[in-house]
């Protein structure tokens, strides 16, 4: 069949911003692959054009592209899936910086944020002489985690990196619970306080597109929220988020319901914390003039139901 | 100019194994690799790995189930040194991190393997190579191996006889400059791209192999190329063997097993080579569909296949379309892996000082004729792991590696020769092509005199096309077209050795089979064939001249 295939040409020497659509006109297997169309647009037509793509096979990762402006995976997409009247666009996705044409600076946001999790294990020394004994539940756990190709759409759907391009990212943090949750590592502790830093785990905004995201439902944003979970029982995180968390829990329990303005003052470090709350206090007049500043602590009044839901609370703890 | 004691040429398995060893060794090392290294082809290997770390099981059994695989083709001087090694190799990269699959008691479970006598693989899932090399990259970063990721070797430095390093390429700037190292380990993987069905990436372009056969470096078994029976219509994806370890059938257009027919007593857990036979037969005879026959897993229970082939039906799926737990899977037959390659040393050591190679791109003669599942990776653990102790001893007593600006200058116009050669009607991927229909049809799973005579000229005109292939630059950041124009020259240069090996060994003996001589014949072909390029060697015509060497035998005879 023949197709245009409409890519991004960006050269950073150019000056330019940004990139222009080129058309290239060629005729391809019917069961092509987009980045089969690549690779002939290289050997046939342009070799200069830059893009990555290796395994050809979708387990590699290398080859995450735009394509009719929908992010995926050039290997797992044919032609004749997207080709709309007989044109296909191929732009570079969106979050990472375009060295040319549709190849990425993997560097920058890639492998910077890959090695900032320190993503290998330091078992304890010396090893024993066979292998570690591991449950196959935890392997069988890791395995999915590892199945990750780092092919970077997790990221690419994140809504925290949109604003905030320094935040590690779902990919790095999904290779940082590979590490934290493998049960040879010696550094868990450790790995879970640095992991709590600014641009850490506590950036991420439960918005699940991460997971969404993710081709091999490796499910990112959970993996986020188990390392939180891991490091509020180790004392990491700060002290608001914690606090956030904790009276989140606390309230739900005592009252059955959220108790907004608790959750408010806890967060903030407690009523004790003056400096925490004077901060608060422009928020709180303003808030209190429209009537929207519920009764806190022992005052907040209880939902229908409340007992029942404590005794869920009951039921959970006499569990863990 | 950077300088290292060792720098090592790829980024896969067998390349990570090498740099980690010789940097524990102590040795200043450094890896190389035209693509970022996770996203190496080590990455397929959806099989395992063999230890025999079972009970009853020896390394002896394990060297004579690769021994019978490799149809007595195999060093085994070598396949001791893979099968009592490997025990500790494996154990070792469990400690490094890999999740190998568990039994009831929290030890490394063990999967039965076609042509295996015992269950004797190490797995992870269906994706043992993929964590395999994500641990090492993870080892290789806490290592703080020095990395150049995507830069593109084009020469090998040699100088009065050794070694002293690399030309490359830096794809980000497009500049090409030397490496120099004391000791150079290739470790560049398969050919997979010279042939039209294959399961390789488009990376595996034969690079190590042609730079150490133009710097006048042996290769040895060239002809040997291993075809894997169950390939993914389509793209060409392995299915993995473990499939039929686990009970897979294998049926044609009528539902029939038809494994039955041919070797009644193995069925699917018949070897490599011969159910790629199989498969090709029944295709030829018309019990195909579409060009395949399919893999049948519809009688195996959900929670096994989700445990044991999560990736597989994943990109079954994603590829192909099908559901392997209700759908058939079409498969056919595809080129697979070099079974020849450089020819080293149980140590790695190839003919030129200074030079080492493991992996893919070698040849330690372990494989024989036919390569035996999960062997591969645990080459690349054994003999990569060897191969960097090797060469980081080597640069101990080393002097320091610089090149002669006579060299160097040498090396610049050759690569503006290529890179301002006028184009004519030929684009790299109409000689590509051409080359791999070739070899795709007459040095593939069949061959005979014929079709391989046939099969040379054509290399060779290929070859004097390739002179008249231009790019219309070769600088610049981000520009692949040097690269992508020298590794057509690479898989060229390497194409011609495996037709003219083949041409010449006159019988049938594992991955090799002539229809003219379908017999195995140990009288007169119990031998490697050994090509180096000359006569004369790297300043020699451009023509292979082939030599033999006996194979080892110690206690297994044919």
């Amino acid at each position: 069949m023949e197709v245009t295939l409409k890519v991004n040409r960006y050269d950073p020497a150019s000056g330019n911003k940004k990139g222009e659509l080129q058309d290239y006109t060629l005729e391809v297997d019917d069961d092509a692959t987009v980045l089969d169309a690549m690779m002939q647009v290289r050997e046939d037509q342009d070799s200069t054009l830059a893009f990555r793509g290796s395994c050809r096979n979708g387990f590699c990762g290398d080859c995450t592209m735009r394509i009719g402006r929908k992010t995926l995976v050039a290997c797992c997409t044919q032609v004749s899936e997207v080709a709309k009247d007989g044109e296909v666009t191929v732009e570079p996705i969106r979050l990472i910086n375009v060295s040319k044409d549709v190849a990425l600076d993997m560097e920058e946001m890639v492998y910077k944020k890959y090695k900032a999790v320190e993503p290998w294990i330091e078992a304890a020394e010396p090893a024993p002489e066979r292998e570690h004994k591991v449950p196959n539940e935890v392997i069988q756990d890791l395995r999915k985690v590892m199945s990750c190709t780092m092919c970077w759409l997790c990221d690419e759907g994140c809504t925290t990196i949109v604003v905030d391009r320094k935040f590690v990212g779902p990919a790095a943090l999904t290779k940082a619970y590979r590490v934290v949750a493998d049960p040879r590592d010696t550094r868990t502790e450790e790995r879970l306080h640095k992991l709590s830093e600014k641009e850490g785990m506590w950036d991420c905004c439960h918005c699940y597109e991460a997971s969404e995201h993710c081709p091999k439902g490796i499910d990112p944003t959970e993996r986020i929220f188990a390392l939180r979970n891991k490091a509020i029982k180790v004392g990491a995180g700060t002290r608001g988020v914690v606090g956030h968390y904790k009276s989140f829990a606390a309230s739900v329990k005592a009252k059955g319901w959220l108790d907004e303005t608790r959750l408010a003052i806890d967060t903030e470090g407690g009523p004790l914390n003056i400096k925490g709350q004077l901060k608060q206090l422009p928020l709180a007049i303003k808030a209190f003039r429209r009537g929207k500043v519920p009764k806190p602590y022992f005052l907040h009044p209880k939902r229908p139901g409340a007992d029942k839901i404590k005794s869920i609370f009951r039921i959970w703890e006499s569990k863990k | 100019m950077p300088e290292h004691d060792v720098l090592v040429v790829g980024g896969g398995y067998s390349g990570m194994s090498a740099a980690i060893a010789a940097k524990t060794a102590g040795a200043d090392a450094a890896l190389l690799s035209k693509v970022y290294p996770l996203r190496s082809h080590s990455s397929g290997s959806h099989s395992g790995i063999n230890a025999a770390l079972g009970g009853g099981d020896s390394w002896q059994a394990h060297a004579e189930d690769s021994i019978k695989a490799g149809d007595y083709l195999a060093d085994q001087d070598a396949v001791e040194i893979l099968c009592r090694e490997g025990i500790d190799d494996v154990i070792r990269l469990e400690h490094l991190g890999v999740i190998f699959s568990r039994d009831e008691q929290g030890s490394i479970d063990l999967m039965s393997f076609p042509a295996s006598s015992r269950p004797r693989t190490c797995y992870a899932g269906d994706s043992a190579g993929h964590i395999i090399l994500q641990v090492l990259y993870e080892q290789l970063l806490r290592r703080q191996v020095t990395t150049y990721n995507e830069w593109f070797v084009t020469s090998l430095l040699v100088e009065d006889g050794t070694c002293r390093g690399v030309m490359a390429q830096e794809l980000s700037s497009g500049e090409v400059q030397p490496i120099y190292a004391k000791s150079v380990v290739l470790a560049t993987g398969g050919l997979g791209r010279m042939y039209q069905l294959n399961t390789s990436a488009f990376t595996a372009t034969a690079d190590g192999v042609a730079l150490a056969y133009r710097a006048g470096v042996p290769l040895m078994d060239m002809e040997m190329v291993q075809y894997h029976p169950t390939t993914l219509k389509g793209t060409g994806m392995v299915v993995t063997e473990g499939a039929r370890g686990q009970g897979a059938y294998l049926v044609n257009n009528n539902g029939d097993r038809f494994m039955s027919a041919y070797y009644p007593e193995t069925l699917e857990m018949t070897s490599r080579d011969l159910t790629a036979r199989a498969v090709a037969t029944e295709i030829a005879e018309g019990r195909g569909t579409d060009g395949c026959v399919f893999l049948d897993f519809q009688h195996i229970a959900e929670e096994r296949l989700d445990d044991l082939l999560p990736e597989t039906q994943l990109l079954v799926k994603r590829l192909g379309g099908v559901n392997l737990q209700q759908e058939l899977v079409p498969v056919r037959p595809a080129m697979h892996r070099p079974i020849g390659g450089i020819q080293t040393d149980v140590n790695g050591a190839t003919a030129l000082s200074g030079l080492y190679a493991a992996g893919e791109s070698a040849c330690v003669g372990v494989h024989g004729a036919n390569r035996l599942g999960g062997n591969s990776l645990l080459e690349s653990a054994v003999f990569g792991r060897r191969a960097g102790e090797s060469a980081a001893a080597h640069a101990k007593g080393a002097s320091s590696a610089k090149a002669s600006d006579a060299l160097l200058k040498d090396q610049e116009t050759r690569i503006k020769e290529v890179a301002s050669r006028n184009g004519g009607e030929d684009t790299i991927g109409s000689v590509r092509r051409e080359l791999a229909k070739t070899m795709h049809e007459q040095v593939g799973m069949y061959r005979d005199a014929q079709g391989l005579s046939a099969a040379l000229d054509k290399v060779k005109d290929l070859k004097s096309r390739y002179q008249r292939v231009g790019i219309p630059s070769a600088d610049g950041t981000y520009n692949p077209s040097l690269a992508t124009l020298l590794e057509l020259g690479n898989m060229l240069d390497v194409a011609q050795v495996i037709v003219a090996s083949a041409l010449a060994r006159e019988e049938s003996r594992g991955a090799h089979y002539r229809n003219d001589f379908p017999n195995r014949d140990d009288a007169n072909w119990s031998r490697h064939t050994v090509a180096s390029k000359g006569p004369g060697g790297a300043d020699g015509p451009d023509e292979p001249s082939l030599d033999y060497k006996p194979v080892v035998i110690t206690q297994w005879s044919p």
